[in-house]
């Protein structure tokens, strides 16, 4: 298992999964501005690379992007133990929170961006891995 | 629900949170309100009420400093004269300004930098105020600088798109004229469209309010009228027929008619809940056998209704008196008069306070006299029995039993279509008649239609004095 990487100068790092270039740069903005380092995937297969590659603190996917979609995504990250730490919030236009919690997601949140909304889910998302982390370091 | 009520547009399921606008009857209109996040065109002429429409929606929600409401002028008025005149609605609230509602001049930028400003303004306003309204006034203003009809609608795509991605509420408003919608690229991607008009009927002037789209959400379909007061726009919601069909036999009961000899030609009155057209030509006796139909009812200890456009309420109080002698105390406090100068006012207020006099005091009985001076207010006829059937389906449904007048004489209610219509819609009717017999004028009435009832065919000699009118035994 690959513990998630952390900015160099210690931020938290955000994978952005959408093809909306407004909801990127929406996000990237309020996201940046509550302190995390924001990077962008425009298709899932790019981000399952990507993922695996960085393997940031959290990914934030809408479910309908190309190549593999957002719920495919998040079952692959979960079923790898190279990503399955990453937090997933899948963040999509389609009102599909129980098919998101099927899918092994962490959080769910329909559009469109409410920036309070999103940081709030975002920290406690954070917050809540790392506490998952320090018991697992615990209990070894 | 009829077709009407329930408006155009609303899939199964679908629910969208909604926005008060600050008006209640508008609210009602459009179903709970303005979705959030979605794009909507106020539209009309200059002077037509859109600005104070979308003020007063502003104001409704401006309750969250993190969200504020933003308020952008363009190319049209000034942005001291447009807070000026704001201050004299009572939905102004100075504590709320520089707080939860900002109004920003951007008309300076734009007449700079042209139609490419629009795009960067949103996303800066939305990076730092983080919106929940934003209304732009005139953005109209805002198309009149586009280059061409391919500019405009690249520009409005990334627009629409970047609004569509963020959670905030956008009021254009503008000067838009009807032809505009099938051409302007905004009212594509509009979600909700709402019309202000303004049409002169006789020697004033009426406004209107018309939802044109709201998608993916019913509304109440038509013209509602409106006026605009202190406290923001008064909303007349078009009258429509009630949720439940009505049946005339839902009550069993009779309602008698206070004139002596006529319960006995309907087998005990008429069914409580009818509505029964009383016509006749001027002076045949309508407004008198309309104040026997009420005091009956006072006689009764019901709560009654009369509804008159030419008597004010000290002359018909007087009537009252020398018809049904002197009302004690009891009986007066359950008598309503409504006085309307069907000249000054539209149907749209008359009906609105019909039905909250109703509402207000349990009303069991309740004249209209007359129907020309309503046709008058409505401006036509037609639009007048549109009216007069709603009201009747809902006097049915509220167990009020209804007698309205109908003068035979005026060229407006006279023609055969007319007759057709108001016959369709009523219950019952009774025609009075006045004409010369062998030398001496005679009065006569005729029930023509008493639905469900095995009435009396025959005309049957009437008699009016001080204590009204009253059927003359075996003669005509």
């Amino acid at each position: 298992m690959s513990a998630p990487n952390s900015s160099e100068n210690g931020k938290a790092i955000i994978l952005v999964v959408d093809r909306d270039p407004h909801v990127r740069e929406l996000e990237s903005h309020f996201l940046n501005q509550a302190g995390y380092v924001v990077e962008f995937e425009q298709n899932g297969e790019s981000a399952l690379e990507q993922a695996r590659r960085i393997v940031p603190d959290i990914i934030i996917t809408e479910i309908l992007v190309p190549a593999l979609d957002g719920l495919s995504l998040c079952r692959q990250l979960k079923a790898d133990p190279r990503t399955r730490e990453i937090a997933v919030l899948v963040f999509s236009i389609l009102a599909a929170a129980g098919r998101a919690k099927e899918a092994g997601a962490d959080a769910f949140l329909l559009k469109p961006l409410a920036e309070h909304t999103l940081v709030n889910t975002v920290r406690q998302l954070l917050e809540a891995r790392t506490a998952r982390l320090r018991r697992t370091q615990h209990e070894r | 629900m009829s077709d009407e009520a329930k408006g155009a547009g609303g899939p199964a399921g679908a629910s969208f949170a909604r926005l008060p606008t600050g008006n209640r009857e508008l609210d009602d209109i459009l179903q709970g309100g303005i979705p959030e996040n979605s794009i909507n065109i106020i539209m009309g002429e200059p002077g037509s009420g859109k600005t104070t429409l979308a003020e007063e929606f502003m104001f409704a929600n401006a309750n969250d400093e993190r969200r504020p409401i933003l308020y952008l002028t363009t190319l049209s008025e000034p942005l001291d004269k447009v807070i000026k005149y704001l201050q004299q609605f009572r939905f102004f609230d100075v504590e709320k300004m520089g707080r939860t509602v900002l109004y920003e001049a951007f008309g300076d930028e734009l007449a700079e930098k042209g139609l490419g400003a629009l795009l960067p303004k949103l996303k800066d306003v939305i990076k730092t105020l983080s919106p929940k309204i934003i209304v732009i006034d005139s953005f109209k203003a805002i198309h009149d600088l586009a280059t061409s009809p391919q500019e405009m609608r690249l520009v409005l795509h990334e627009v629409a798109g970047l609004l569509a991605a963020y959670n905030t509420t956008v009021v254009l408003v503008g000067e838009y004229r009807h032809e505009d919608i099938a051409t302007f690229p905004e009212f594509a991607v509009a979600d909700g469209i709402i019309e202000l008009a303004r049409n002169a009927l006789g020697t004033r002037d009426e406004r209107y309010l018309r939802v044109f789209k709201l998608r993916g959400s019913a509304y109440r379909q038509g013209f509602h009228a409106f006026e605009i007061a202190a406290a923001g726009l008064q909303v007349y919601p078009r009258l429509v027929s009630p949720v439940e069909a009505a049946s005339y036999k839902r009550d069993a009961s009779r309602t008698p008619s206070g004139v002596p000899g006529l319960d006995p030609m309907l087998q005990g009155g008429f069914w409580t809940g009818s509505a029964t057209l009383l016509a006749g030509s001027t002076g045949s006796g309508k407004t008198t056998m309309g104040i026997q139909f009420i005091v009956e009812g006072l006689r009764r200890g019901e709560r009654c209704l009369f509804v008159n456009f030419q008597e004010n309420p000290t002359q018909l109080a007087h009537q009252f008196e020398q018809i049904g002698g002197k009302l004690d105390n009891d009986a007066r406090s359950r008598l309503e008069l409504l006085y309307y100068s069907a000249v000054e006012l539209s149907i749209d207020r008359i009906v609105v306070s019909i039905f909250q006099a109703l509402r207000r005091n349990t009303i069991r009985r309740v004249v209209i006299d007359a129907l020309g001076d309503l046709a008058m207010a409505a401006g036509d006829a037609k639009r007048m029995h549109d009216y007069l059937y709603a009201m009747v389906q809902h006097f049915a449904v509220m167990g009020v039993s209804s007698l309205l007048t109908l003068e035979t004489d005026p060229p407006i209610m006279a023609s055969d279509e007319n007759h057709g219509r108001l016959s369709h819609m009523s219950d019952n009717i009774v025609f009075l008649d006045v004409r010369p017999h062998k030398g001496i004028v005679v009065r006569s009435l005729r029930i023509a239609k008493a639905r469900g009832i095995a009435h009396d065919l025959q005309s049957r000699e009437i008699e009016i004095d001080a204590r009204g009118v009253r059927i003359v035994e075996g003669r005509l």
